[in-house]
């Protein structure tokens, strides 16, 4: 029977109610994620930032107000530390792969010879897992008998640089930028093959150079493709945790300290939770990176009008 | 000089130069790769010494008989692959069925829920990890797998975003000839739409295994040691009873773990990279 009445009632829904009905059940398994593995996991971390959960009971489960945040910015230098850490993990590795990815796209986008072979081998290290990366780097980078320290020695004798402890942000910017040159360089370099060829033609024949043509017509065309690689980059680089985290624990245990300086934020948050059960403190600094991320965001949002063409056409349906 | 022999000599110079640059840094890439595959077959004192030799002195095969016998490799490895194929199957039925609803489903809603699943690729994992396990710990489903068989459910952004795009290119008429035979939206997805979609299929299921295969941070927060995943267990594994970390092993444990996503890669490196243009110029 009640086959029959929903039968009756698919009967009375018009054509377009039908669509919306089925579009909704097509998206279902993706809202109810979005609710219970997204919403409500966040909203809940929210709540608990205001409180003093330690992760256990909730016997002694107090509400503390603002207390949380306030310790973020007053009487934890270590907020302040990690923070420091992460700025510069970003001015390191964010130029170094964004100059690097794009000059090699440009390059690749000479027609040379060979030109799938080259974007397979650098893309080669994206497929990499990251234990198996840092495994293997750690083999180049270790202070007394890495390959790195090798090579420099040929140079200046018994050099011993701590590229994965005094050094381990430089060290770790090495790791990242092999890790992530690939899939940046194939992405500037399908936006290079974007432009038309009638442009650089056209601004040949008026007797532009090649640095004319790179200036004035292949940077400009491209800073839409360099805006949306800055930004994901910019997230990624606070989001940094993967990497400290993997550097840390390879070859040592799951309760190892990370090197100071690789002490970037999210470590920071992770050892308030896993080590020191601080669970209302850490989410209140998850929160407190989810504002400042999105502030950033804003920001370099908003010089795009400055500096990046735009020439959007519709998408459509 | 003229200017047409000027002209050509620098591009003839452009030219070398370009060369020398791809093939340097070419060699930088592989670098690690090689590193990997000499040190798997060292000795432990021939890893240490100095001034260093790139190549062992009698390569130590044996090496790869020890990653299994040091660890329970195979088992780990086998108990990663069968939950990375679970997980491939859903979020690939998942993901394609819903994003065929917003390729062709033009309703109301439709462009703001998109939005939506963009605009989550930019917020990380770990994230949404941590107080995601609050929840879990509460519900005991913690040392369990359950959460990766929710996340496959619930689809990924990028699968979605991926398949919506192939899909959106397909003609109307597709559609609207299937309709008036009197097939089904579902029948429609499964019999037209998926059978069409096999390149896009192919890249979703490489991203999706290698995502369960290669993640660290999942296993780490979720699992404790007697039913973690590959990853945590090479990376914490191999060392000897001083506490000494053989990187020699591991490095050999190493070789076989990547292995299964270089093969993937080199069948289906095209697809893949188109997959990662698409997400990367649109996303």
């Amino acid at each position: 029977m009640e086959a029959a009445m929903m039968a009756k009632t698919r009967r009375n829904l018009n054509r377009a109610q039908r669509r919306t009905l089925t579009f909704y059940l097509f998206i279902s398994p993706w809202l109810l994620g979005f609710v219970f593995l997204t919403i409500i996991p966040l909203l809940i971390g929210f709540l608990i930032s205001f409180t003093n959960y330690e992760g256990l009971s909730l016997v002694n489960l107090r509400f503390v107000g603002m207390a949380n945040y306030i310790r973020a910015f007053s009487s934890d230098a270590e907020v302040k530390f990690s923070l420091g850490k992460t700025l510069l993990w970003g001015l390191f590795n964010l130029p170094a792969w964004l100059i690097l990815s794009f000059g090699m796209a440009l390059i690749l986008n000479q027609n040379v010879k060979g030109h799938g072979f080259f974007r397979t081998l650098y893309y080669l290290p994206s497929v990499v897992p990251v234990v198996a990366a840092i495994t293997a780097w750690k083999v180049i980078l270790d202070k007394n008998a890495g390959w790195l320290n090798g090579i420099i020695s040929l140079f200046r004798p018994g050099t011993a640089i701590g590229w994965l402890s005094d050094y381990a942000l430089q060290g770790m910017t090495i790791i990242a930028v092999w890790t992530g040159l690939g899939s940046g360089m194939v992405i500037f370099l399908a936006g290079l093959q974007n432009i038309p060829d009638e442009l650089v033609e056209a601004a040949r024949i008026d007797g532009a150079n090649s640095f004319q043509v790179f200036r004035h017509i292949t940077l400009p065309l491209m800073t839409p493709v360099i805006f949306l690689q800055l930004i994901m980059g910019l997230i990624g680089v606070f989001q940094q945790f993967n990497l400290p985290m993997v550097l840390t624990q390879v070859g040592l245990s799951r309760g190892a300290v990370p090197p100071r300086q690789i002490y970037l934020y999210m470590i920071h948050v992770y050892r308030q939770i896993f080590i020191s059960n601080r669970w209302g403190y850490a989410f209140s600094l998850i929160w407190l990176l989810f504002i400042g991320v999105a502030l950033l965001t804003l920001v370099v949002f908003w010089t795009e009008k400055y500096w990046v063409y735009t020439e959007r056409p519709d998408e459509g349906w | 000089m003229d200017y047409a022999m000027r002209a050509y000599l620098v591009k003839r110079l452009n030219r070398f130069l370009s060369y020398v640059l791809l093939i340097g840094v070419g060699l930088i890439i592989l670098m690690p790769l090689l590193a990997m595959a000499t040190t798997s077959i060292k000795q432990m004192s021939e890893y240490n010494v100095w001034p260093i030799k790139i190549l062992p002195k009698v390569p130590q095969w044996r090496n790869f008989a020890t990653v299994f016998t040091m660890a329970p490799y195979l088992k780990v490895a086998l108990r990663t692959a069968g939950l990375g194929i679970l997980v491939t199957i859903l979020v690939t039925a998942t993901s394609s069925l819903i994003g065929f609803a917003f390729a062709r489903y033009p309703v109301k809603g439709n462009k703001p829920i998109f939005f939506i699943v963009v605009g989550l690729m930019i917020i990380p994992y770990i994230v949404v990890l941590i107080p995601q396990y609050v929840i879990y710990s509460r519900l005991h489903l913690t040392n369990t797998y359950w959460p990766w068989i929710f996340n496959a459910i619930a689809g990924n952004s990028l699968f979605i975003f991926l398949f919506r795009q192939i899909f959106l290119s397909f003609p109307r008429e597709l559609e609207d000839a299937a309709e008036v035979d009197g097939a089904g939206p579902f029948r429609i997805y499964w019999q037209i739409f998926l059978p069409n979609a096999k390149p896009v299929i192919a890249t979703v299921m490489i991203f999706a295994f290698s995502g369960v295969w290669s993640d660290y941070i999942m296993p780490l927060i979720l699992l404790n040691d007697n039913r973690t995943l590959l990853s945590v267990k090479i990376a914490t594994s191999y060392s000897n009873p001083q506490g000494i970390w053989l990187i020699t092993i591991a490095m050999a444990a190493n070789v076989f773990y990547i292995m299964p996503l270089l093969i993937a890669f080199f069948l289906a490196q095209k697809h893949i990279i188109k997959g990662v243009i698409t997400s990367g110029l649109k996303g």
